[in-house]
């Protein structure tokens, strides 16, 4: 009995070790970093994670590209500098003819037409969809057109599959010009209601397809309004909404790459209509992978400095360069290696022991003893930049009541008291101890060349017991339990409670903490349904908008639901301004106002990220973007 | 026996479809949106469009979907990771899984069942004291430590093994140990606990007064009974091991199942959490149905009743 037990394990032994063995290992590439979460889309149009942004932008090529110091744009698959009209609204870009896909194909203007179109249509478009509906003349229209049929064509299917709609889809039916039988079956001023709409006799079948078939056929006509022209497949003339400095640093962002043609063949929809039932674009979204050859796709296509050789999900992602791309003389590391692993303590292990040459990401959670070592010199190879993102909580600026009590915080004069009591050095030296450079601004300072931050006045917890009392909340009385709402993990929770404490102690309130785990805190806070919520910003180009757009009435990341008429003119006369000097005059008033009188948000510090670089690892330059071309790298073992 | 098996396997089904409507009622009534995005907001008309396209507007059609799919072995794509379907995510993260738990019980069953066996026979020996404090050691140390510490031994400071990873034979003993040491030690016990019984029993006494030589009354008349309770362990412990450990992958960075049911659950990704609970529990019930079978065939009390 004993001797078959052991025999038995000893086979299976064997026969496991020796299919994992066959299995096999992979070389190491020449330049080797660690991706603590795994990529979660590689779809450019989608992406907003940086570890994502990060690998696009090596294996893509916009019409610019970022310089490694400066992170400034340059010359990319367009040449520099394009040909701008004298109302700085048109941009005419002439395409490198020599600019390659990885197959060899010429990287036309086209490609970049499908790209930017895809990146706005509903079913494709993802967060950075604003920088192409804000920016490109008539594609805000478009994509506001797409949503409103996109609504209809939903609500309108579901009713035709005998389910029931929702109110906001009834209304929205109701207001569809394109939709005469149903004010023809139900004339009056007032919107029906939900019960009202299926108990209508109409044969929903054949209105959705209708509708549907009609939309469908309109798309390509309608998109021709959209400011984006491409007269050959070398030139490409894009018009602007408004006059926008910073246009060329948004062609290298990840959103503004190219699309290979390929990819049609992988765009799904009923027909050849090209849209799912629902009106949206959908592409099989395995269109990412090197080796996906359904319906005869070749599998990714890139025209950046590298390809992607190969894609293990959740375990490495290599690159090579890209045989045909323009510039592959200058490229001195030849393969890549993006290593995931998910236990940022291994992470370092293997960094100590040479497996990885850069680890960009150190947040293990005795970091303050790695940046102690970073800034006092130990360690040369560990390194401390200060990034372009500011840690700030806000305040709902917008409800009248928050989970059944008032909301005082729709009051600045409150803001303003609960912002500054806070004692912002000690939170960051003691509370988190890793010395991060407190701030009183909500863009990052000394990071926008041209850019001088407003001064801020100084204030103590007495002036800030004093304005409470002018709110008519003398020492505290008569505010309700503050509700305070953040994410767990991380460091949040440590904060949070410094801050309710100071707040309990300085201001006599008491603070309820809410910790939620990400997605339903996502969810709150998207919905105004807390009083003061953790939150924070990273800045997505080089101008103070990508901070200061945030707080604009109506803007879709505007979490506070902060809305002031003066402080959403500032910003539209600096829109409008093509003095730039007068124009950043103007968006450090804006800035001023946020950060001396109204606090939407209570600024606490910038953003800093601990990396470590292997000495051999020349050309990757720290930069407050952590935006890292890997075509300038050398690695000399 | 084969009607055996088939009762068994039917009501392994049985089984396994009360587990899908329970998880399928938990994940639809957990709050929180996947679209929901962690930075931006999407157009609530866009979100949903594409509740609609992934069937999440009406949970009676994305039960049935969802289950049409999964006999087909075709649980949709993830949410969160949207290049990737599910079936892609599993059948990638699966093997590792189980090569890796396979390993750490082929480990634990050679080592623990001799030492259990050796430390019942030679009673409060120095050996006995020894094992026993290792597995007390084995059983109530948490892996993040012992995982740590055998790699700040092996892998830093003797350099004798990599960090972590997964592809070559030398990447695997750190995990597959590290595994195995609360299963080895569990094994160890149950060995040692079941021959005490045994030894005292009245075959041993009569096997060794006829005069048996005591080697062969220990390995094979002992140990065969002895052997029983290891068994029917062994069943819910290999399909514990093989279905992934969150720890120990993370520390060894083994690219397994257990972090992405982890992480499917904090990303609400629906069907990734219904696909790595179908398929955890199809791995389970399939080696209780093995145990069972072993047993009938190891026990002649069973087998006689069957």
């Amino acid at each position: 009995m004993f001797r078959w037990v052991v025999a038995v394990c000893l086979i299976l032994l064997a026969a496991t070790l020796a299919g994992y063995t066959l299995a096999g290992g992979s070389e190491r590439a020449d330049f080797a970093y660690v991706n603590s979460t795994g990529i979660n889309t590689l779809d450019p149009a989608q992406m907003s994670w940086t570890p994502d942004i990060r690998v696009a932008i090596n294996i893509w090529e916009g019409l610019t590209t970022y310089d490694p110091r400066t992170t400034r744009p340059r010359e990319g698959a367009a040449y520099l500098p394009p040909d701008v009209s004298a109302d700085h609204l048109t941009y005419t870009f002439t395409l490198r003819p020599d600019a390659r896909w990885s197959n060899g194909d010429p990287v036309t203007s086209g490609d970049f037409v499908r790209a930017w179109r895809r990146a706005i249509e509903p079913g494709t478009a993802g967060d950075y969809a604003f920088f192409i509906t804000d920016y490109i003349a008539g594609a805000g229209e478009y994509y506001e057109w797409r949503n409103h049929n996109v609504a209809a064509l939903t609500a309108l299917n579901r009713l035709a599959r005998g389910w029931g709609v929702d109110d906001e889809s009834a209304r929205s039916l109701w207001g569809d010009a394109e939709l005469p039988e149903l004010a023809a079956a139900r004339p009056g001023p007032e919107p029906p209601t939900v019960a009202e709409i299926t108990s209508l006799d109409l044969d929903w079948g054949a209105i959705y397809r209708r509708r549907f078939e009609r939309h469908a056929a309109e798309l390509d006509a309608r998109f021709v309004s959209v400011g984006l022209e491409a007269p050959n497949d070398h030139t490409l003339r894009v018009m602007l909404t408004r006059p926008c400095p910073y246009f060329l640093d948004l062609c290298a962002f990840a959103v503004m790459l190219p699309c290979h043609r390929s990819i049609e063949l992988l765009r799904e929809g009923v027909g050849d209509t090209g849209l799912t039932p629902e009106g949206l674009v959908v592409y099989d979204p395995q269109w990412t992978k090197p080796d996906y050859h359904a319906n005869g796709y070749p599998g990714l296509i890139t025209n950046g400095p590298y390809r992607v050789a190969d894609w293990a999900f959740k375990r490495r992602l290599h690159l090579e360069t890209n045989p045909h791309y323009w510039d592959r003389e200058s490229i001195a590391c030849r393969s890549i290696d993006m290593l995931v692993y998910s236990d940022l303590n291994t992470a370092l292990m293997a960094y100590e022991r040479g497996d990885v040459d850069f680890l960009p990401d150190m947040s293990v959670e005795y970091d303050h003893q790695l940046v102690e070592l970073a800034v006092t010199g130990q360690r040369p190879d560990f390194i401390f930049p200060v990034v372009f993102g500011t840690y700030y909580y806000i305040f709902n600026c917008d409800s009248e009541t928050v989970r059944g009590r008032a909301n005082p915080f729709r009051d600045a004069r409150v803001r303003k008291a609960f912002a500054l009591c806070i004692d912002k050095r000690t939170l960051t030296d003691k509370v988190i101890g890793r010395g991060d450079p407190v701030s009183q601004h909500v863009i990052p300072v000394g990071t926008i060349t041209g850019y001088e931050s407003p001064p801020v006045a100084a204030g103590d917890a007495g002036e800030a017991r004093r304005l409470l009392a002018d709110a008519g909340y003398a020492g505290g009385r008569d505010l309700p339990p503050i509700d305070l709402l953040y994410s767990t993990g991380s460091q949040h929770g440590k904060v949070c409670e410094y801050l309710a404490n100071t707040w309990r102690l300085e201001l006599g309130v008491t603070v309820e903490l809410r910790g939620k785990e990400t997605k339903t805190f996502a969810e709150d806070k998207v919905k105004c349904n807390y009083m003061i919520a953790r939150a924070g910003w990273y800045g997505d180009y080089a101008d103070p908008t990508t901070f200061l757009d945030v707080f604009a009435t109506g803007n879709g990341n505007n979490d506070a639901g902060y809305s002031n008429p003066t402080y959403d003119a500032l910003l539209a006369r600096a829109a409008a301004e093509t003095d730039a000097a007068r124009r950043m005059q103007l968006l450090a008033d804006a800035e001023a106002m946020l950060v001396n009188d109204e606090f939407p948000a209570l600024p606490l510090w910038q953003y800093t990220n601990l990396m470590a670089v292997k000495s051999h690892v020349r050309g990757l330059h720290p930069n407050p973007r952590l935006t890292f071309p890997f075509r300038y790298l050398s690695v000399q073992r | 026996m084969t009607r055996r098996i088939f009762n068994r396997l039917v009501w392994g089904l049985v089984t396994l479809g009360c587990i899908y409507v329970i998880t399928f009622l938990m994940v639809v009534s957990a709050p929180g949106n996947p679209f929901a995005a962690a930075e931006r907001n999407m157009p609530p008309e866009v979100v949903r469009a594409l509740e609609a396209r992934y069937s999440m507007d009406n949970q009676a059609a994305y039960f049935f979907q969802f289950l049409a799919g999964a006999v087909r072995f075709d649980f949709g794509p993830s949410f969160q990771y949207k290049d990737w379907t599910c079936s892609q995510i599993i059948a990638r993260a699966l093997p590792v899984s189980l090569t890796l738990g396979l390993v750490a019980m082929l480990i634990a069953v050679l080592v623990g069942v001799p030492v259990g066996v050796l430390s019942a026979v030679r009673r409060n020996s120095w050996f006995d004291l020894t094992s026993l404090g290792f597995i007390l050691i084995g059983i109530s140390l948490p892996a993040f430590v012992t995982g740590s510490a055998l790699l700040i031994v092996f892998a830093i400071y003797l350099k004798v093994l990599p960090i972590g990873g997964w592809g070559r034979i030398s990447q695997l003993v750190l995990p597959a140990l590290t595994l195995s040491l609360p299963f080895m030690a569990y094994i160890a016990r149950l060995t040692r606990v079941g021959m005490l019984d045994v030894l005292g029993s009245d075959f041993v006494r009569t096997a060794v007064a006829k005069g048996l030589d005591r080697r062969a009354v220990i390995w094979r008349h002992a140990f065969r009974v002895a052997f029983l309770p290891v068994l029917s362990y062994l069943g819910p412990a290999a399909a514990q091991a093989m279905t992934g450990s969150f720890v120990v992958e993370k520390v060894f960075n083994v690219p397994g199942l257990g972090i992405h049911f982890v992480d499917a659950a904090l990303n609400l990704d629906r069907g990734l959490i219904m696909s790595c609970v179908l398929a955890y529990s199809a791995i389970l019930i399939l080696f209780n149905i093995i145990v069972d079978l072993l047993y009938a065939q190891v026990d002649p009390r069973i087998k006689e009743a069957a």
